[in-house]
């Protein structure tokens, strides 16, 4: 049995399966991958106070906060995603989920009512100055949510340690929606991610009146790649125009009401993560999206796939 | 008294009581260098806890980090790409010779490197935060605790509870009659992990691999331990004389020696006990300390802290405004840095958990007392014992048998 090792972090499970070499060697390839997730998770943890993101939180607004040169890339790296997705992948939006009682692990933070501060959200009101590593929010009652990236950072810098340890064959996955392949299972040509049907419905109509449409699944054929599901799930509040899932569009501050799911491979889970967040909001950013992405679209039943998406099953219709 | 009158009369009685009961109760303010350039300091150790170490100093202006030093290449590699315009050394000495603008140096290597480091450091008259334990033998921590006395320098372990906010609170009620007579401690480090560094290159193995190499490792009860032990040495205000021990690789079958669980207990002249357990099979309740006394239970978890009380405890003002977690049958009353300050402004739940990881404020009190002269929460001395003591206890485990720990070492 190849190892299969797990970690309980940034909420949900990740897990690492390794082949290709003696065991005692991918047993500690595989932990120092996990331990990277973690180190990671107490870094951009949204609901621990130590964390380096609850300190950007906390004094980002007063003015230029210094902070490390890891952080400080990823954070540009938001940017330039914040961009390219025309704004629909925005870190910035964990004011309005706040207010909006979404973050479940949050017990500090009722929801107060009222009207989501919308004034509050908008990566380019972020500040970043190269120069000298700092961060500043410009307009007040900011603060940065990093959940839609956070996990493909994580796996991307997992996924190196396993690299640099000289490891050659290793899948490692988060939550079951972010999924990293090194190379491919012994025998086989790439690792394989049965992606399920989408629901009939879309996100935000509630997930109560969802019904299983045609049972169309979808197969990613990965070998060094990245993987990122998106789809609301997980808390659904009562907005006052309905159900309010998780996924939030935020240039409008309204629940994301066009897929049910999306998928992107990228050859970085990081950028997998943000674009697969981004075209759950707005499938029509696929036609922006990078030459490296592959994406696929579920909506009402069915999937709709282009890009570098490898393996579209007979039927699937290709977007024009 | 009416009900009004009565919680008024509470929360005023806690107030005056809070600003008693609860003086060490503040965060420290960051340190700052007014008027000045940060202070250069350099890393010595690119490893996982140096990495750790660039985390928390980006957060502190007061010094900025100029060199970064590894013997092993790509982690120096990975160590300078971390820090910008950072000069990388392959050798602490070439550091220290090239480098004369470096007042303070970081030790994050392997333990046994530690003291020729420390002394080449101090020798250059720069000052010194070393990883704890200092050394991996009593010898070595010897001779840095000596090479460090009548040095204007600041020379400081790396040993994180005593600067902790959460854990000087603590530190104030275990030695009142919220606690009153400590009878027991237990402690434990637990963590599922493997404790090897993957390393497909031999040469490269053994050295990265040093934390398993019984020639230089001083196992999970004198790596992990050293932490733990100087916490009850410092709410003790004693030193253990004995300490037995026993462990074996119960899990991590893969051909090492170095036990993978292990145990050691610690007996102080007054019949009080630590007993210390760690393991890399569970992740079980993690890494905590557990003080037990007659009046309160103190548990200490690094980030939080919490006081179980006994039924027959007398009652305090301050209770008042105390934050409670349920533990099983157990209501735990959260110890919080800053209380009465977050009490006043009606924070009091903000507050629960430090806001930076202890590693931060050991930091933060190392620079105080490089750049203000301030004197440093844990001292030299203090790491020498820790570090000997674990080293003893590592012993004990090792033989299966009881070890004395010599006065002499204890100072």
């Amino acid at each position: 049995m190849p190892p299969r090792l797990a970690l309980a972090a940034m909420g949900t499970r990740f897990e690492v399966v390794l082949a290709g070499g003696p065991d005692a060697f991918l047993r500690a390839a595989g932990d120092a991958a996990l331990a990277e997730i973690e180190q990671w998770d107490r870094r951009l943890s949204l609901f621990r106070p130590d964390s380096t993101l609850a300190h950007v939180n906390r004094h980002a607004d007063a003015g230029p906060l210094a902070v490390d040169d890891e952080l400080f890339e990823l954070l540009v790296a938001c940017r330039d995603l914040h961009a390219a997705t025309a704004g629909a992948f925005d870190p910035t939006v964990a004011p309005l989920m706040r207010a909006l009682g979404l973050h479940t692990h949050d017990q500090r933070h009722r929801p107060p009512g009222g009207v989501p501060p919308l004034e509050a959200v908008g990566f380019n009101a972020v500040d970043l100055d190269a120069s000298r590593r700092t961060i500043r929010f410009t307009r007040p009652g900011m603060a940065l949510d990093l959940g839609s990236i956070a996990k493909g950072h994580a796996l991307d810098a997992a996924a190196d340690v396993l690299r640099d340890a000289g490891v050659e064959c290793a899948m490692l996955q988060g939550g079951t929606s972010g999924v990293v392949a090194i190379g491919a299972p012994p025998g086989l040509e790439s690792w394989r991610v049965r992606l399920p049907p989408p629901l009939q419905g879309r996100a935000g109509e509630g997930l109560a009146s969802a019904q299983p449409g045609p049972r169309v699944p979808l197969v990613a054929r990965l070998r060094d790649l990245a993987l990122s599901v998106s789809a609301p799930g997980g808390r659904v509040v009562q907005g006052p125009d309905g159900p309010v899932t998780h996924v939030l569009d935020p240039r409008t501050g309204r629940p994301a009401r066009v897929a049910s799911v999306a998928a992107v491979t990228a050859p970085l889970a990081r950028d997998a993560d943000a674009w697969s967040t981004a075209l759950l909001v707005d499938p029509g950013l696929a036609a922006r999206a990078p030459a490296t992405l592959g994406w696929a679209i579920g909506r009402d039943g069915a999937w709709t796939t282009g890009g570098l998406w490898i393996e579209a099953p007979a039927g699937v219709a290709e977007v024009s | 008294m009416s009900q009004i009158d009565r919680r008024q009369f509470m929360v005023h009685a806690a107030g005056a009581v809070a600003a008693i009961g609860l003086m060490p109760d503040s965060l420290p303010a960051a340190v700052r260098r007014p008027g000045s350039a940060p202070l250069p300091i350099a890393l010595i150790g690119a490893g996982r806890q140096g990495r750790a170490m660039l985390v928390e100093l980006a957060k502190i202006d007061a010094v900025k980090v100029v060199a970064v030093c590894d013997s092993d290449e790509r982690r120096l590699d990975a160590g300078v790409r971390r820090v910008a315009d950072a000069e990388g050394f392959a050798d602490h000495r070439a550091l220290l010779d090239k480098r004369k603008d470096v007042a303070a140096v970081l030790v994050a290597t392997p333990t046994h490197q530690h003291k020729d480091i420390a002394l080449d450091a101090i020798g250059a008259g720069r000052h010194v935060y070393c990883e704890a334990p200092i050394a991996h033998t009593v010898d070595d921590c010897r001779a840095i605790a000596s090479a460090a006395r009548g040095k204007r320098l600041a020379v400081v372990p790396g040993l994180e509870g005593r600067s902790n906010p959460v854990y000087q609170l603590a530190f104030g009620f275990s030695r009142s009659d919220a606690v009153r007579d400590i009878v027991a401690i237990r402690a434990q480090h637990c963590q599922k992990t493997s404790w090897r560094v993957p390393a497909s290159d031999p040469a490269r193995d053994r050295a990265l691999n040093w934390r398993l190499d019984p020639d230089v490792s001083i196992g999970l009860v004198g790596e992990l331990g050293v932490q733990a032990i100087d916490v009850a040495h410092w709410y003790r205000g004693r030193f253990p004389t004995t300490v037995s021990g026993s462990g074996s690789v119960r899990f991590h079958q893969d051909g090492r020696t170095v036990f993978d669980t292990a145990h050691a207990d610690l007996h102080f002249d007054d019949g009080v006990r630590l007993g210390y357990f760690a393991t890399l099979a569970s992740s079980y309740e993690s890494r905590h300390e557990l003080f037990v006394g007659s009046n309160a239970s103190i548990r200490l978890a690094w980030s939080h802290a919490w006081m179980f009380k006994e039924a027959d405890a007398p009652t305090q003002g301050w209770e008042v405004y105390a934050n409670r977690q349920q533990f099983h049958n157990d209501e735990g009353i959260t110890l919080i840095a800053g209380a009465t300050k977050l009490a006043e402004q009606g924070k009091l739940k903000e507050g629960v958990g430090l806001p930076h990881p202890s590693l931060y404020y050991a930091l933060s009190d190392f620079f105080r007392a490089a750049i203000e002269g301030a004197a440093p929460a844990a001292t030299i001395e203090d790491g020498m014992r820790a570090s000997a003591v674990a080293i003893l206890a590592h012993q004990a485990s090792v033989a299966g048998a009881a070890v004395p720990i010599p006065r002499d070492i204890l100072g």
